[in-house]
């Protein structure tokens, strides 16, 4: 009797644990090529984020709990790829729910897709206004809009007195950069800046001199950069050894991770920028308790500081986790429209999208000051002190 | 003053080309192989020079020469193991190869090396110093003598040593050669190695002006191909030519066309010259 009652109840479990499979979230990230020292902190995010809910328990689904699971692919740094690959995540591995690679050009192309099977992704690697401006429902980004990353760098500027006189805006031939500097520009007029060289440059060139021997020749007082990590290394090792330097240099990536400031050493130091995302207490979480325990745990487990492209890709795994229970479903389009609805506070801050699938968060301005990054100017005024002018190479 | 100081930038990167040029246009003279490959050595001599400098502590500039040996013994192995297999194939066999070489390369550079972003900064990288108005960046400078020297080492070597003339001749004449007792595996071995080594001494004056990642060589392969064109493969003079000309108008065209357009002016260099003279500038022979 004993043993019947023993062999059914292992029966029950056993079935129970058979039928809740795991829900898999798909995603192809550039784990290798040229973007790949960006493209890893996805990898490293959805895994950390995925870990620990299902510590925590898993997804609840109608009463009961299923685990997450990550079906992920190399992409190699290629668009083209990438499409391929979520087709194939779609239409043969049959994930469930799909995460996003690292950056707009590649989401813009990848979000096609999702598109046309009705399957929503989730991304927190692009940022350019271009992804959501195409009427798309089934894309949603943790990354605040391109056109405004900028924005407190500018309002901080205007606040400055004097006012500096002529500012450079430079920027790489891409998707994210070109809707960065188009939001710059028109930031720049309105605060009445003369923008005195606006100039786009072709995406990974590693040559800034002739720029950079016109920022010196016509006194350039602030430059504002929007380009990759490369070429942000590449600009100021140059400006260098050119002895270019302005009062205030500003990159749009780059200068909140710490591989930016391990390569360029002390040099790294006044370079200011900006990041939407800095692990404070104050942001709570329900899986990480909050922004600065996030960061420990992460840093523990892979050596490195996050940064806000980690944060924000586990910003994504949270969100698909929230829409799938608040849906009490897998199915692909209650959970689009559960996401649309999401709001919930992380450890990389509120999530909650816009009409478009946005996320709208503001940047605070940031500078490298004696090798550590400051927070200087919020969306609520000024954090911390700017080291302003800059001081010449020669007197560092 | 601004146009004199563009000038002289381009003067300077046009020196640090010519050097990434020179071992892919000596490769392609004498073995007939375009080595695609090329920009991935340029990637691991800059690798070579970093790990010296950082973990040996060893100033960059005395670390080229061993980062130099390293890539002349690597690309002397290459040769006789793999290459020497496919070079009397036709030439599509031998861009195969070098391309899938390229692929492993970086693949193993990305897996050992990680894809950080490296600089080789020793502590006066980045000075200069004012001549009338001009600021020399001292580091650059030194690249741009490194680079011509070795340039016209190598036309010395070429011209006058036994070596040197055995390359040549191979190159000219091959059964001639034979017939004088040259064993031609040898000298191809030799000369793809001299070509390793010169990548290997550009890619640590690369890294010391700007970054190292494992995927820097796609790009560098393109630029010293172009540079070749432009230059000729006759004689290693070409190459400083084509490479100064190559620099002088990316600057040229960053300052009064636009960088974005530089890349269009490279290639567009490129056409022109392969239409008008497709010798090369230098060049006498096709």
């Amino acid at each position: 009797m004993v043993r019947t009652l023993l062999f059914l109840a292992l029966l029950a479990l056993a079935s129970a644990g058979w039928a809740e499979s795991p829900i898999t979230l798909g995603a192809s990230v550039q784990l290798t090529g040229p973007v790949a020292n960006t493209g890893r902190y996805y990898k490293d995010a959805y895994e950390f984020a995925i870990d620990r809910i299902n510590a925590a328990g898993g997804v609840k689904i109608g009463g009961t709990s299923r685990k997450l699971a990550l079906k992920l692919l190399d992409n190699q740094s290629d668009v083209n790829l990438s499409v391929r690959q979520y087709v194939q995540l779609l239409s043969e591995d049959k994930v469930d729910l799909l995460l996003g690679p690292f950056a707009s050009n590649f989401v813009l192309a990848d979000s096609a897709i999702s598109e046309k099977y009705q399957v929503p992704m989730v991304q927190g690697g692009g940022a350019s206004d271009q992804i959501y401006s195409r009427g798309y429902h089934y894309i949603f980004g943790t990354l605040p809009p391109a056109s405004n990353y900028f924005g407190t760098t500018i309002e901080a500027l205007s606040k400055l007195s004097p006012k500096p006189a002529k500012v450079a805006l430079l920027y790489a031939d891409d998707a994210f950069d070109v809707a960065v500097a188009k939001g710059a520009r028109e930031q720049l007029a309105h605060a009445g800046f003369n923008t005195a060289i606006d100039e786009r440059y072709t995406s990974n060139t590693s040559d800034f001199t002739s720029l950079l021997s016109r920022i010196k020749s016509s006194n350039t007082e602030v430059v504002l950069v929007a380009g990759h990590e490369t070429e942000a290394l590449n600009f100021i090792r140059q400006a260098k050894s050119l002895g270019v330097s302005p009062k205030l240099y500003s990159f749009t990536v780059g200068v909140p991770s710490a591989d930016f400031r391990q390569a360029l050493g002390s040099d790294a130091n006044y370079a200011a920028g900006m990041t939407a995302w800095l692990p404070h207490k104050s942001l709570k979480d329900h899986w990480f308790g909050d922004a600065e325990q996030f960061a420990k745990a992460y840093q523990a487990k892979y050596g490195y500081e996050p940064d806000y492209h980690a944060a924000s890709g586990v910003a994504t795994v949270e969100a698909m986790v929230k829409a799938i229970e608040a849906a009490n479903s897998v199915d692909p389009r209650k959970v689009r429209d559960a996401l649309a609805h999401v709001n919930f506070s992380s450890a990389y801050g509120q999530v909650a999208f816009g009409p478009t699938g946005q996320i709208s968060l503001p940047q605070t301005m940031i500078q490298v000051q004696n090798g550590k990054v400051v927070a200087i100017y919020g969306p609520s005024g000024a954090l911390g002190k700017l080291q302003y002018p800059m001081p010449a190479w020669g007197k560092r | 003053m601004l146009l004199a100081q563009v000038l002289l930038n381009g003067l300077l990167l046009g020196g640090l080309y010519a050097l990434m040029a020179l071992g892919l246009a000596l490769v392609w003279g004498v073995l007939n192989i375009v080595n695609l490959s090329h920009g991935a050595f340029i990637m691991l001599g800059a690798y070579a020079t970093y790990f010296l400098f950082a973990k040996a502590h060893l100033d960059p500039f005395l670390a080229l020469p061993f980062a130099a040996l390293a890539l002349f013994m690597l690309g002397y192995a290459v040769q006789r193991g793999i290459l020497n297999l496919v070079i009397r194939g036709p030439m599509f066999n031998t861009l195969l190869i070098t391309f899938g070489l390229e692929v492993v390369i970086t693949f193993l550079a990305q897996f050992f090396f990680s894809a950080d972003f490296r600089t080789i900064n020793p502590g006066y990288a980045g000075t200069n110093f004012d001549v009338g108005g001009l600021t020399i960046p001292r580091i650059q400078l030194m690249a741009f003598a490194i680079a011509i020297g070795l340039t016209l080492g190598l036309w010395a070597f070429l011209l006058h040593s036994r070596p040197g003339r055995s390359i040549r001749a191979v190159s000219q004449n091959l059964l001639a050669a034979q017939l004088y007792g040259i064993e031609p595996r040898r000298i191809y071995a030799i000369t793809f190695g001299l070509g390793t080594a010169m990548a290997g001494v550009a890619g640590g004056l690369y890294g010391t002006v700007s970054q190292i990642n494992p995927y820097i060589g796609t790009a560098l392969t393109a630029k010293s191909f172009v540079i070749a064109i432009i230059g000729g493969l006759d004689n290693p003079l070409g190459v400083i030519v084509g490479g100064l000309f190559l620099g002088l108008a990316e600057s040229l065209t960053a300052l009064y066309i636009g960088p974005t357009y530089t890349d269009v002016a490279s290639f567009g260099i490129l056409v022109l010259v392969l239409i008008v003279k497709p010798t090369g500038l230098l060049g006498r022979t096709a």
